[in-house]
C-alpha cells in the first residue's frame, strides 16, 4: 500500500505473568491508508489494547517495526500525528469541555485565536456547542465521549486510534458516537483504527480485522 | 501560559467548582506558619524598635563621656558643633540620690539636664505631664518618673527632700549637708517600667550642687542629623575630639550592644524555630500532592498520551507546591498583619482573663505591645515559605514524572 500512513511489520509483544511469559502479539502486520477506517475485533484479553498501545507509540514492541506516514513512530511526533479516544473518556475534571478540547493543542503550543476557534468548531460539530462551559461532571457519558472525540481531532491528526470508545455507553448512545466518529474521519480525511467488540460498529468501517492468537486476520 | 502551569492552577483552584478541600487545608497550613512568623518577628522587632526609640529619646544618638568629669563642657560642645552631622548637644550630670516624701524613701537615679538645650537633643517634653512642666523646671524643682511619684505618694506641688552621697562625704568631715527640698512640677512617663520607676529630673545646676561638681558635667548627649549611621558618626566624633581631653563617644547601639545582641539573637532563634511550622505544613502539602498523583494516575497517563513530556508533568505538580506557597504566604501575611493590628485588644483580653495585667507591665516594661516588621525578615519569610512549598512538590512531581503513560492509563 503506497499511501499507508501506518505500517507495522511483525510486531510482537509478550508479558511476564509470574514465572510465565505470555506472548500477546506474535507478529502483527498492519497497514492503514490515509482516510481508511479499520476495525479490530477480538476476544477479551486477545491483545487489542496492547496492539493499539504499540501503534500509538505509548508502548514499545519486543520485535518488529512500526512507521507513521513517512517517518518513524516517535513519542515527540505523537501529538501531531495521531489522536486517541479511550473507553473511559479520560477528561480532566477541573476544566470545562472547551478547555478539555483545547488541552490537546495547549500541550503542543500556547493556543491562539485559531486554536480556540477550532475547538469551538469541533464542539459544535459533535453537537456540544451549548455545553462548552460545562464541566465533565455535568455531562452525560455520551457527551463526555463526544468531547473526547473532539479533543482527539483537535490537532488535525492523520490517524485516530479508538479503543472500545462505546464500551461505557448504552447501545443507542454508542451507535451515535460511532456514527459521529466515522463521519468526522470521513470529512477530515483522518484514518481510523477502531478496536471494538461490537460487530455492527465494526461492519461500518472499510476493513474488518480480527485479532486471534496474537495475529491479525480478516474478520 | 504553558499547559502544566495552567493545569496546576486549575487543579488547585478550579473554576465553577467548590474550592478543593485539600487546597484549602494546604494553604491554611502554610498561612498559619507565615502568620505566626510575621507576628512573632514583628513583636520581637517591636521590642527592639521601642528600645531604640526610648534609648535615643533619653540618651540621644551618641553620648560623649570623659575618664572623669568634663570640667569645661562649653568647650567640648563647641568642638562637637563643628563636626558635620552633629546638629545639637546637651550636657548632663547623673547619679543616685535618696528622695523622701511623707516618710517614704526611694533611691532613684537623678539626671541633671540643661533645660534650655535638652529639647534640641531629647524630646523630653513629649513625655512630661502636665504640658509645659519642663519649662517650669528650675533649680528648686524636680520632675519625677510617674511610677516613682506613685511610690513616693507625691503629686504636682508636693515637696520632696533629696539627699546625695555628698552628704556622706561631708559627714565624714564633721560637716552637715542638709537634704535639698524640691517642689514637684510634673512627672514623666516613657511607658518603660524601669525608667518610670527609678529616674527623676532636675536642672543641671541643681544636680551640680547636689553632687558638688562645680561647673563640671558627666557627659554630653549628641543629636545627629536624620539618617546618619550612629556608629560611623561616633567614629568621626572620636577622631575629631582632642586625645588630651580623654573624651570618648559611644553610640546608642554601642551603649546597649549586649541587650540588642540578646534581642537579635532571640529573634533569629525564634525565626529559625518557627520556620519549622512552615516545614511541617510543607509535609502536609507533599502528602496531599502525593495523594493527588495517585488519584490522577490515569489523567497523568492521558497527558503523556496527548504529548506531555515527563518533565512537564513534573512541573505541573511542582508548580502546585509553588502556588500553595504563594497563596499560603498571601493569606498568612494578611492574617499576621490583621492580628498585629488588634494585638493590644488581644493582649488586653488575655491579661484580663488571666488577671496578669500587673505582671505583664512588670516583666515586659511596655504598656502597649510594640510591633515593628523588619522588611528583611519579611522578605526571608516570603522567599523561605514559597521555596519550602515548592520543594514540597518535588517528591510528588518525581512520582508523577516516573509514571509511564501506558501503565498509568491501564491503572485501576
Amino acid at each position: 500500500m503506497s499511501n499507508a500512513i501506518l505500517s507495522s511489520r511483525a510486531l510482537a509483544k509478550s508479558y511476564l505473568s509470574g514465572d510465565r511469559c505470555i506472548e500477546v502479539l506474535r507478529g502483527v502486520d498492519l497497514e492503514v491508508a490515509a482516510g481508511e477506517s479499520v476495525s479490530i475485533r477480538g476476544e477479551s484479553g486477545s491483545g487489542k489494547s496492547t496492539l493499539l498501545n504499540l501503534l500509538s507509540g505509548l508502548d514499545t514492541a519486543d520485535r518488529g517495526a512500526l512507521a507513521w506516514a513517512d517517518g518513524p513512530a516517535l513519542a515527540d511526533r505523537r501529538a501531531e500525528f495521531l489522536g486517541m479516544v479511550f473507553q473511559a473518556f479520560y477528561l480532566i475534571p477541573e476544566i470545562d469541555a472547551f478547555q478539555n478540547v483545547l488541552m490537546a493543542a495547549r500541550i503542543l503550543r500556547a493556543p491562539g485565536a485559531a486554536e480556540r476557534a477550532r475547538a469551538k468548531e469541533l464542539l459544535a460539530r459533535v453537537g456540544l456547542a451549548e455545553r462548552a462551559t460545562h464541566l465533565p461532571a455535568q455531562l452525560s457519558g455520551g457527551e463526555r465521549q463526544r468531547v473526547a472525540v473532539a479533543r482527539a481531532l483537535m490537532n488535525s491528526p492523520k490517524l485516530l486510534l479508538a479503543d472500545e470508545p462505546t464500551g461505557n455507553l448504552d447501545e443507542h448512545t454508542g451507535d451515535a458516537v460511532i456514527a459521529l466518529l466515522l463521519d468526522l474521519c470521513r470529512e477530515t480525511g483522518t484514518a481510523l483504527v477502531l478496536v471494538t467488540h461490537n460487530v455492527a460498529h465494526a461492519q461500518k468501517t472499510n476493513r474488518q480485522l480480527f485479532l486471534r492468537e496474537g495475529k491479525l486476520s480478516h474478520g | 501560559m504553558p499547559w502544566y502551569l495552567y493545569l496546576a492552577l486549575k487543579q488547585l483552584f478550579p473554576t465553577g467548582r467548590r474550592f478543593p478541600f485539600f487546597t484549602a487545608i494546604s494553604v491554611l497550613g502554610v498561612a498559619l506558619g507565615v502568620a505566626v512568623l510575621v507576628i512573632s518577628t514583628s513583636v520581637m522587632g517591636g521590642f527592639g524598635h521601642k528600645i531604640r526609640e526610648m534609648t535615643v529619646d533619653t540618651q540621644g544618638d551618641v553620648q560623649v563621656r570623659g575618664d572623669g568629669l568634663i570640667e569645661t563642657p562649653a568647650e567640648v560642645q563647641a568642638q562637637l558643633a563643628k563636626i558635620p552631622g552633629v546638629i545639637a548637644t546637651t550636657p548632663f550630670a547623673e547619679g543616685p540620690v535618696a528622695i523622701m516624701h511623707a516618710q517614704k524613701p526611694q533611691f532613684p537615679a537623678l539626671q541633671g539636664i540643661d533645660v534650655t538645650r535638652v529639647s534640641q537633643v531629647i524630646p523630653l517634653a513629649r513625655y512630661v505631664h502636665p504640658a509645659g512642666a519642663l519649662a517650669e523646671l528650675d533649680d528648686d524643682s524636680i520632675i519625677l518618673g510617674s511610677q516613682l511619684a506613685l511610690a513616693l505618694g507625691a503629686r504636682v506641688g508636693s515637696k520632696v527632700e533629696v539627699a546625695s552621697p555628698l552628704a556622706y562625704e561631708k559627714f565624714k568631715r564633721d560637716e552637715i549637708f542638709l537634704p535639698r527640698e524640691l517642689r514637684v512640677v510634673g512627672y514623666f512617663e516613657f511607658g518603660h517600667q524601669a525608667l518610670d520607676t527609678s529616674v527623676a529630673l532636675v536642672t543641671l545646676r541643681a544636680m551640680q550642687d547636689l553632687y558638688g561638681l562645680g561647673g563640671g558635667v558627666h557627659g554630653l548627649n549628641v543629636k545627629l542629623a536624620p539618617g546618619l549611621d550612629p556608629d560611623a558618626m561616633t567614629a568621626r566624633i572620636n577622631a575629631a575630639l582632642p586625645p588630651a581631653a580623654r573624651l570618648h563617644a559611644r553610640s546608642w547601639l554601642d551603649l546597649n550592644q549586649d541587650f540588642l545582641f540578646v534581642l537579635q539573637f532571640e529573634r533569629n532563634i525564634m525565626f529559625f524555630l518557627l520556620m519549622f511550622i512552615v516545614v511541617v505544613a510543607a509535609f502536609s502539602v507533599t502528602s496531599s500532592l502525593l495523594i493527588s498523583v495517585v488519584r490522577k494516575t490515569r489523567e497523568i497517563g492521558l497527558l503523556g498520551a496527548l504529548g506531555g513530556k515527563p518533565r512537564q508533568v513534573a512541573a505541573c505538580f511542582c508548580f502546585q507546591g509553588f502556588f500553595i506557597g504563594v497563596a499560603g504566604t498571601a493569606v498568612g501575611l494578611a492574617l499576621g498583619f490583621g492580628v498585629l493590628h488588634v494585638r493590644d485588644d488581644i493582649v488586653e483580653i488575655f491579661t484580663k482573663l488571666t488577671q496578669s495585667e500587673a505582671a505583664m507591665l512588670r516583666f515586659y516594661q511596655f504598656r502597649h505591645l510594640p510591633s515593628y516588621t523588619d522588611p528583611n525578615y519579611l522578605v526571608a519569610i516570603v522567599i523561605g515559605t514559597i521555596g519550602i512549598s515548592t520543594l514540597a512538590g518535588l517528591l510528588p512531581a518525581w512520582r508523577a514524572a516516573k509514571l509511564k503513560p501506558v501503565e498509568a492509563l491501564r491503572s485501576e
